[in-house]
């Protein structure tokens, strides 16, 4: 690489010039020594340096180069560039001191690198190709530990292997803060461990394994599972929550093996971080009640496994014959699969299509029409402020983000009604009482006041309750001129909305025997808000086809099953809570007898007869950006790896104020939370077995003491739209007055205590006698 | 030849100086008074800065130079710590002044305060001197209690307050970045610099960090002038510096010398009462255990910065152990390398890993298990460990051992080829 010398850049007033290995080098001031040469393609090996865990800390001493004028060598990752600078990376002094950095490394570093799961795909294995020498004079006996040490029930450490380079106690004590990892012992005998001894748990900490240069931390679903040169990896994106994280999947032999941080991040978004229901939801794909079989319904009701040919053309009849069809499409699908169930109820006799999620209200219209930020937006802003929502388990990568803002002593404002992680480090925190946000938001309004660069972040789900608040604060938003982030409630919510999938529930129709055949596609509308008058409705219908990942309540009335293909398997675009567009890439096969919902929704319109006229994903992408104005100018291409921002089109004056809308129902107001590791995916992926957390309702102890309840019962929680058991757990982080439901799994039945709207409910509770 | 009881001042008294009557009575806190009344920040540091004085915890930085780094106009508070983590093998100086003239150094540390604004200041003790923690925790609250440390100090306004701060037993804890990282309580490791701790030291804020002894230095410098400081020693190494002595001398102990003005055999065969009766001088650390050994042709050397420094080695903390021909140096040296290996911190992996390895060479060749080409091994590895690191541990570990081996390339050569028996006993002659 160093022959292909590149034009030298004109010089520039604002850059310093320098020399490194002869070549004069452009660089920003404060450009560190390793950036300016890698900018040239100059490479210098490196451990622990990486600029995402904060300062240089400068201990691995592998990038060790000569600074003529300069004492002894420098630490190329701490040593600014520097007017005039004479560098050298590779003269047989610095090259002396890297091959000595790394046979010292060796020398106490086993070699088991052919059962190690990072050899191949080492850091350490790479420098030492490169910059170290060619054999070893340790002829001493290497440290051993019994191994390996479970850190966690996901993470595994093997002590000897680690090379001490910090980045794993950076991340901990200074990205995720969460204060756990450590180092113990000192010098030769110094361990990875946590303060305490117990597990490392968090919502991170896989984080520590990418970031791991050796094979010290590995991942215990990944342990022995592969080599690297067997596997193959693919960018896409994690579909686990709208968030939109970048991922890279790896597959062996077609099959998921592994999700990790993209070696290449997207700043924009997640930064490289992930979370580790994102890094470990993968095994979803085969689980238990995964959908595999296509199933078709006997005339005796009896299920029937058949090909997927078979299915198709068994659906395609039920939809020919019947008078009136709706497509429900759900909220995990693709912007190609909602713009092709449309194409295709635009096709069939009396056909209609809708979404699910959170209907627009004038509300959110006004806070959507105000001008928006993306993640990577938050490292810019001086003032902050998260109306609502739980980040930390709903939308976890964000949390990084605010971390980082209070790191860097930019101030954080917190409203909401649950008690919220970041409200520790947030100059101001208000408690709002359930189903008041307004309370908080002249808070947000003091804060905001004077800010340069203020982002206020909202959380969708609960401002959709609260019209009144979300007038109020989009009038608060618009007169400081902040930006505003929208925390979604649903994955590919934002991207349905921008094809105008219409969110009119068909329920109504349906139940009133308006609508004979069902199609959903990725929906269960049962296990959803409105489930109860869904499950009524679904008995008026005379066939279901259903395309979907996972066995869910709807799928047991179903005439036809068509296996669909999960995120991790298929291809299409998901918008993220922020809108930006990504593109999913398959990076796995799924099982066998699968396809992708678009495929079948397209096969389905050439069955019928009515062709629908793209082939791929990207051709339907295409055609929906050109009928849909957010999507206009976009195509898979102009998307590439880290995707594109949609267009804002709700244009809705922020100016009136709206009413309070008053929760249905009698009792104690209701909030609801989806704990990170509590919801559809951490229960359908055995990776975090140890971790999920089942539905239940908290209740503060003054709350319960009044309600005549005590931890541990059992407690039928009653709304207007439905009812269910759920343990009780009492709390003290939480204030009277309210009922706190997690929702855990769709299956637990939390949701049906919300009607279709998602609107705010007050429950009854009840203690559950055998 | 001459002793100038200075910083042992007590030893000038004849008594311990535990009570602040004591001590008073022995001419302390005219210094002081005559700091806090007479002088100004300015004046002050012109007297540091002018003394020449010397840091002597090892690396022989001017004090007055380190005080005048700290920026004026800085938003943060600035410090004064003390570092009293004395852990250098053979190095025992400060101890005595820590346990017998305690309210010298508290004056001095006060007195730095008031010359760099410091409203408080730390004293950062080795864990291991648990009494000494407790005679100076009671002589700062008997200074305290009489108005020299606190608030209003000597009714002039100027505010310090005074902090004992124990370590937890580690040597790294005594480099100044790992002392600073210690007393925020995080684990003891070094920092990289810059920015350096004038600028960027406890908790992110300006702050001076000088050794016990140099800080005790001051009471007589303000008292007396610096131009009386300079009377003694040479231009570049001026004062009087305490030096430990410790080994194979009938006397070992503490001996306060004026730089330069003591020959090495002046301190060992007068001061120290020479060595035991028919042994010969064979080699000396003589500014502790991280400098280069030397051996009996060195002898004739002055006892100051320079001449040290000319001689090959350097005076360090003034740590100086003493070996005569009873001695193996092979053993010695592996029994250096077991402590730096022990007690590198394992920050940096040319330390960590290094110091590992060269003690497991050492061992190898004590046992009789080493070959020849071992010894070329470590000449080649000393320099990929020393200097490449963040503090100098590495290079205290590599310059007594690469020393040794360059000075008695014979002894390591026959302890190749027939390991090193067990020496005799240390002890034989009583001690005086």
């Amino acid at each position: 690489l160093a022959d292909e010398k590149p034009p030298e850049k004109p010089p520039a007033t604002d850059l310093v010039k320098l020399t490194i290995n002869g070549r004069t080098v452009y660089a920003k001031p404060g450009t560190v020594l390793v950036e300016a040469a890698a900018e040239v393609g100059i490479e210098i090996p490196i451990f622990c340096y990486e600029p995402r865990l904060g300062p240089p800390i400068g201990a691995c001493r592998m990038c060790l180069v000569e600074v003529e004028g300069m004492r002894g060598l420098q630490t190329a990752c701490s040593t600014p560039v520097a007017p005039d600078m004479v560098v050298h990376t590779n003269n047989e002094e610095a090259s002396t001191a890297q091959d000595g950095v790394l046979e010292l490394l060796l020398a106490n570093h086993p070699l088991d690198c052919p059962v190690c799961d990072k050899g191949g795909e080492c850091p350490l294995q790479d420098q030492t190709f490169k910059f170290g020498p060619g054999e070893t004079r340790f002829v001493e006996p290497k440290r051993h530990f019994p191994k390996p040490l479970d850190l966690s029930t996901v993470v595994a450490l093997d002590r000897e292997r680690c090379i001490t380079c910090f980045r794993c106690i950076r991340f901990s004590q200074d990205v995720a803060e969460d204060g756990q990892l450590t180092f113990q012992e000192r010098g030769a005998g110094t361990e990875v461990a946590t303060f305490t001894g117990d597990p490392y748990e968090g919502r991170f900490t896989g984080n520590i394994i990418d970031l791991c240069p050796v094979g010290a931390l590995t991942s215990i679903p990944y342990r022995f599972v592969s080599r690297p040169w067997d596997i193959e990896n693919t960018p896409s994106v994690c579909g686990h929550c709208p968030v939109g994280c970048n991922v890279e999947i790896t597959q062996r032999e077609g099959e998921i093996k592994r999700v990790t941080g993209r070696p290449q991040p997207n700043f924009k978004v997640e930064e490289g971080w992930l979370c580790d229901k994102g890094r470990w939801g993968f095994p979803a794909a085969w689980a238990r009640t995964r959908v595999a079989q296509p199933m078709v319904r006997n005339e005796d009701g009896t299920m029937e496994a058949v090909s997927l040919e078979e299915a198709v053309d068994a659906a395609a009849r039920i939809i020919s014959r019947s008078a009136s069809t709706a497509i429900l499409v759900g909220t995990d699908a693709t912007v190609e699969e909602g713009f092709l169930a449309a194409g295709l109820a635009s096709v069939i006799p009396g056909g209609r299509v809708s979404r699910m999620g959170i209907p627009e209200n004038p509300g959110l219209d006004a806070l959507r029409a105000l001008p928006s930020a993306e993640l990577g937006d938050i490292d810019g802003a001086d003032v902050v402020a998260v109306a609502g929502g739980d980040i930390s388990d709903q939308h976890p990568i964000v949390e990084l983000r605010l971390r980082k803002l209070t790191r860097r002593r930019g101030t954080l404002v917190v409203i909401g009604p649950r008690p919220q992680v970041m409200a520790s480090r947030a100059a101001e925190s208000v408690r709002t009482p359930a189903g008041q946000l307004s309370v908080g938001i002249p808070t947000i309004a003091k804060t905001l006041q004077g800010a340069e660069r203020p982002i206020v972040i909202w959380d969708e789900a609960d401002l959709a309750k609260e019209p009144d608040a979300a007038a109020e604060l989009a009038r608060v938003i618009a007169t400081s001129g902040a930006r505003q982030i929208e925390l979604a409630a649903h994955v590919n919510s934002t991207g349905l909305r921008a094809i105008e999938l219409p969110i009119e529930s068909p329920v109504d129709a349906v139940a009133a025997n308006a609508v004979s055949t069902l199609i959903t596609v990725h929906a269960d509308p049962v296990e959803a808000p409105g489930g109860a008058r869904w499950d009524d409705a679904l008995r008026e219908v005379n066939d279901i086809i259903a395309i979907a990942t996972h066995r869910t309540h709807a799928i047991t009335h179903a005439s036809v099953i068509l296996p669909a293909l999960m995120h991790q398997e298929q291809e299409g675009v998901l918008v993220s809570t922020t809108g930006r567009a990504q593109r999913l890439r398959p990076g796995s096969h799924g099982p066998e007898n699968a396809a992708a919902a678009w495929e079948l929704l397209i096969a389905l319109s050439h069955r019928v007869g009515k062709p629908l006229p793209w082939r791929t994903p990207s051709q339907v992408f295409a055609a929906a950006a050109e009928t849909h104005a957010a999507l206009d100018g976009l195509s898979h291409d102009s998307l590439g790896v880290l995707g594109q921002p949609i267009k804002r089109t709700t244009a809705t004056s922020p100016a009136g104020t709206l009413e309070r809308r008053e929760p249905a129902g009698k009792g104690l107001p209701a909030v609801f939370t989806t704990e990170i590791f509590g919801d559809n995916t951490a229960w359908r992926s055995d990776a975090v077995a140890a971790l999920r957390t089942q539905a239940a309702l908290r209740l503060s102890p003054g709350e319960a003491a009044t309600q005549g309840l005590t931890d541990g019962q059992h407690v039928r929680v009653t709304s207007p739209f439905g009812s269910c058991p759920l343990p009780l757990i009492v709390d003290e982080a939480l204030p009277d007055g309210a009922a706190f439901v997690m929702t855990g799994p769709p299956t637990a039945g939390a949701w049906g205590l919300m009607d279709i709207d998602h609107g705010p409910v007050r429950v009854t509770l009840a203690e559950v006698t055998t | 030849m001459p002793i100038v009881n200075s910083v042992y001042r007590h030893r000038e008294a004849g008594k311990p100086l535990v009570t602040l009557a004591d001590y008073e009575a022995a001419g302390g806190y005219v210094a002081l008074r005559k700091a806090l009344t007479q002088m100004d920040p300015d004046d002050l540091m012109y007297q540091f800065h002018r003394s020449g004085l010397r840091g002597r915890g090892g690396a022989g930085f001017p004090m007055g130079r380190k005080a005048s780094f700290l920026p004026k106009d800085s938003p943060n508070p600035a410090y004064v710590v003390c570092n009293g983590d004395e852990s250098e093998p053979g190095t025992f100086k400060d101890r005595e002044i820590i346990e017998f003239n305690p309210f010298q150094l508290v004056e001095g540390i006060v007195m730095a305060g008031f010359a760099v604004g410091s409203r408080q200041t730390y004293i950062y003790i080795r864990g291991e001197y648990e009494h000494q923690a407790r005679v100076l925790s009671a002589a700062i609250a008997e200074a305290r209690e009489a108005g020299y440390v606190g608030d209003d100090i000597m009714g002039s306004g100027v505010n310090c307050n005074v902090t004992v701060y124990r370590g937890a037993g580690a040597y790294i804890c005594g480099e100044e970045t790992a002392l600073l990282e210690s007393l925020e309580g995080k684990r003891g490791q070094p920092r990289l610099k810059p920015p350096f701790p004038a600028v960027a030291g406890l908790y992110g804020s300006p702050t001076l960090i000088n050794n016990v002894e140099t800080l005790a230095a001051l009471p007589p410098i303000v008292d007396r002038g610096a131009d009386w400081y300079l009377t003694m020693g040479t231009e570049k190494s001026p004062g009087t510096k305490c030096f430990s002595i410790s080994g194979h001398v009938v006397k070992p102990g503490n001996y306060e010398i004026v730089l330069n003005q003591t020959t090495l055999r002046e301190l060992v065969f007068e001061h120290a009462g020479g060595l035991r009766p028919g042994r010969e001088f064979k080699a000396c650390w003589v500014g502790g255990s991280s400098v280069p050994v030397i051996g009996a042709d060195k002898l004739d050397t002055p006892l100051d910065y320079e001449s040290l420094q000319e001689a090959g080695t350097a005076l360090g903390s003034g740590g100086c152990i003493v070996m005569d021909d009873s001695g193996c140096i092979v053993r010695a040296s592996l029994r250096l390398a077991h402590f730096y290996r022990h007690e590198s911190c394992g920050k940096c992996s040319p330390c960590r890993e290094g110091t590992m390895w060269m003690e497991k060479i050492l061992q190898r060749i004590v046992d009789g298990d080493g070959r020849m080409e071992d010894l070329q091994m470590l000449e080649n590895l000393f320099p990929r460990i020393s200097g490449k690191t963040l503090c100098p541990l590495a290079d205290g570990a590599i310059f007594p051992i690469r020393a040794a081996i360059n000075l008695f390339r014979d002894e390591f050569e026959r302890a190749v080829e027939h390991g090193s028996p067990r020496p005799e006993p240390m002890m034989e002659a009583a001690v005086g």
